[in-house]
């Protein structure tokens, strides 16, 4: 069985797949990317959104990507590396140059970057946020694939629940009876309804991280540090 | 969709890690330990009321058989009952598609927190304990292979126990592990080493013999267990691994200093054939005998000898000296 | 070698040496062969009964304690049948049965062991 992967795909000779590729790339990492250059070099937001427009329209003119060894490191850190190179190249030689007209045009939503910069925590350095971010990214993407899954299962109850439970904030979090009662069920079935939803998420996390990586031992080795967490 | 915050990234984070137990009759108490390519969890067994631990995959394989894996890991720890290696309970695959398999829980100390008080004869008793369920394996035609201080555990009655046979191979006794199972047998080590051109390395640097960190896994047998079990009685003598541990001169009895070395020797031939060969000649050296390991001169077997036959040799010298006094007064 | 036996063999050994040192003695020197029996089957019997103790109680100290104890009796009625040389034959007589205690105890082979 043939793995897909977007990393091998945007390393494709075949310019449409190497595009989508690309674009699946940019959704992932436009923020870690964003948020990094803003936390380490302190630009301002014009042009980090320039310098994350130029990154990602050089990635697609295949600057970087050709040079990547998954066996080497993981795309993550190479791309991070790739960040500082550019920006201290473009640095040195004054070239931070706006591009457009004919470029490659991501879509970046600054506003909401913006806002989630300004309640980061100030201990955090511009490689954590990175981390994070790109973690980030992963469960929202992840969540896209649950909620898809739920939709085409006919279980779009269990989706719900799992986004009214799980996905708020402790201080707003509903209990069981109460999310019963608003839809209906049983406890026992929010219980199993959670369950499902929980087991799905991380499923689609996972599919969604595999991916993401160029060969299953960058999968696993990805996997590890997504679930390296200590737990109480 | 509204971008998740940190809080609840960091909450799903976690519970993605926590195993889903619906359909089983445990109940996930805290986590324990991580390592390789899975997490080894404190649970309860609702239906006997007992704490166990549960050893349970990361990840669903669907495409490599990692699961298979431990499930096989599972069958050989299962296949092995002796009181020196903890016994599974049970096996499967959660709901969620990771394989587990459930084990006894051990509280105690590891090796290293248990020796710290030890006189050199408990640690060479303890050695033999350790040994005594590696040879056990070996005879049931399974290696270890990973065979190191942190894989040891006493209980809290003394007793020993050998543990995480994640990297164990079988075959027929005196058989040689199989290339085409160890490739993919380094992710589901603590801390994988390198691929090398010839081979995978699997093991813990400083514990391993030399072929296993050569990656030459066909050739690996017991005695690369052997290589282990003188590595560990290294650490116990002298606290560190076994780089340093014999280039403490003086320290170390030199009998016992040739038991390391035969054991580690570099060429598989050269160590001995069994754990149960070390033990005898560890058994050798507590009672006072002559180690197989160690030529000793004329001079140490004499004060060998004076000390394990101290009180008869005085009552000799003083049966004959009283001997030799009856005869001198009786020539006066 | 089981106790009882290393007692026996020892016990005639020892035995037989202290009866040869009765050599040294001009005045008992006509008698040595009697005295050389005589010793090695007093000898004898101290080892069987020091071995049958030994059998019967695991203890170094009271195994030197009793095979000195058998010794020193043996050899007492031994020199009360001489009329004398107390010294010469007790002493002697006491060490040896002190050393067969000892080396049951110690050296023996045990009942339990037998049985493995």
């Amino acid at each position: 069985m043939t793995r897909h992967s977007v990393v091998l795909a945007a390393q494709s000779d075949n310019p449409a797949a190497r595009s989508r590729a690309i674009e699946a790339i940019a959704v992932a990492y436009w923020r870690p990317v964003y948020k990094y250059v803003r936390m380490k070099w302190n630009i301002d937001r014009e042009d980090a959104a320039d310098f994350t427009q130029d990154f990602f329209t050089r990635l697609l003119e295949r600057e970087f990507l050709d040079s990547y060894d998954s066996h080497k490191g993981r795309l993550r850190t190479f791309l991070r590396s790739c960040c500082d190179r550019l920006f201290m190249n473009q640095t040195r030689d004054s070239k931070r140059l706006k591009r457009g007209g004919g470029s490659a045009h991501f879509s970046l939503d600054l506003e909401e970057a913006e806002r989630e910069l300004a309640i980061a925590p100030s201990s955090e350095s511009p490689e954590e946020r990175f981390e994070k971010e790109w973690i980030r990214n992963l469960f929202t993407q992840g969540l896209q694939r649950l909620r898809a899954s739920c939709e085409c299962g006919g279980k779009m109850i269990h989706f719900e629940l799992f986004q009214r439970y799980d996905l708020e904030d402790a201080d707003s979090k509903p209990s069981y009876t109460q999310m019963a009662r608003e839809h209906g069920l049983s406890v026992t079935d929010v219980t199993n309804y959670l369950a499902f939803a929980r087991r799905e998420f991380r499923r689609c996390v996972l599919d969604q991280l595999r991916e993401m990586t160029a060969t299953d031992e960058e999968f696993r080795c990805e996997a590890q540090a997504l679930l390296g967490v200590e737990v109480g | 969709m509204t971008q998740l915050s940190d809080s609840v990234v960091a909450r799903l984070r976690t519970e993605m890690q926590v195993p889903d137990l619906e359909g089983t009759r445990y109940r996930i108490v805290r986590h324990l330990a991580r390592g390789g390519m899975g997490s080894i969890w404190l649970a309860e067994d609702t239906v006997l009321k007992r704490r166990v631990a549960l050893k349970v995959l990361d990840l669903v394989a669907p495409a490599d058989d990692f699961g298979a894996r431990l499930l096989q890991e599972a069958r050989i720890l299962a296949g092995l009952e002796h009181r020196g290696i903890v016994p599974v309970h049970d096996a499967g695959t959660l709901a969620d598609g990771r394989a587990f398999y459930c084990m006894k829980y051990v509280e105690g100390q590891t090796l290293a927190q248990h020796i710290a008080a030890k006189n050199i004869q408990e640690k060479l008793r303890l050695l033999e304990r350790i040994a005594e369920p590696v040879d056990f394996a070996h005879a049931h035609g399974v290696i270890h292979r990973d065979l190191k201080p942190e894989n040891i555990m006493i209980g809290a009655f003394g007793e020993v126990l050998v543990m995480d046979w994640g990297l164990a191979k079988v075959g027929a006794p005196g058989l040689r592990s199989a290339e085409n199972e160890i490739s993919t047998l380094v992710l589901l080590t603590p801390n994988p080493s390198r691929v090398t051109g010839q081979g995978t390395v699997l093991g813990t640097p400083g514990y391993m013999s030399p072929e296993q960190a050569r990656g030459v896994t066909t050739q690996l047998d017991r005695r690369a267990d052997i290589f282990s079990l003188g590595a560990i009685l290294a650490f116990m003598l002298t606290g560190s691994v076994r780089g340093e541990a014999l280039a403490v001169k003086g320290n170390v009895p030199r009998p016992l200093r040739a038991i390391c070395e035969k054991a580690m020797a570099a060429d598989p031939n050269a160590r001995y054939q069994s754990a149960g060969e070390m033990t005898d000649d560890i058994e050798c050296y507590l009672n006072g005998a002559p180690v197989l390991a160690y030529s000793e001169g004329l001079l140490e077997r004499a004060r060998r000898i004076y000390a394990r036959h101290r009180t008869a040799i005085v009552l000799v010298a003083a049966y004959l000296l009283m001997r030799v006094l009856f005869i001198l007064l009786s020539r006066r | 070698m089981n106790k009882v036996l290393l007692g026996l063999v020892l016990g005639a050994i020892l035995g037989a040496i202290d009866g040869m040192t009765a050599w040294l003695t001009p005045e008992v020197r006509a008698q040595i062969a009697g005295i050389v029996i005589g010793s090695t089957v007093k000898g004898i019997i101290a080892g069987v009964l020091i071995g049958v103790f030994a059998r019967k109680v695991q203890s170094i100290a009271l195994g030197i304690g009793f095979g000195l104890a058998v010794g020193l009796l043996l050899a007492f009625i031994v020199a009360q049948m001489q009329h004398g040389y107390y010294f010469q034959i007790m002493l002697p007589g006491g060490m040896v049965g002190l050393l067969v205690g000892y080396a049951t105890q110690r050296y023996g082979r045990g009942q339990q062991s037998q049985r493995t």
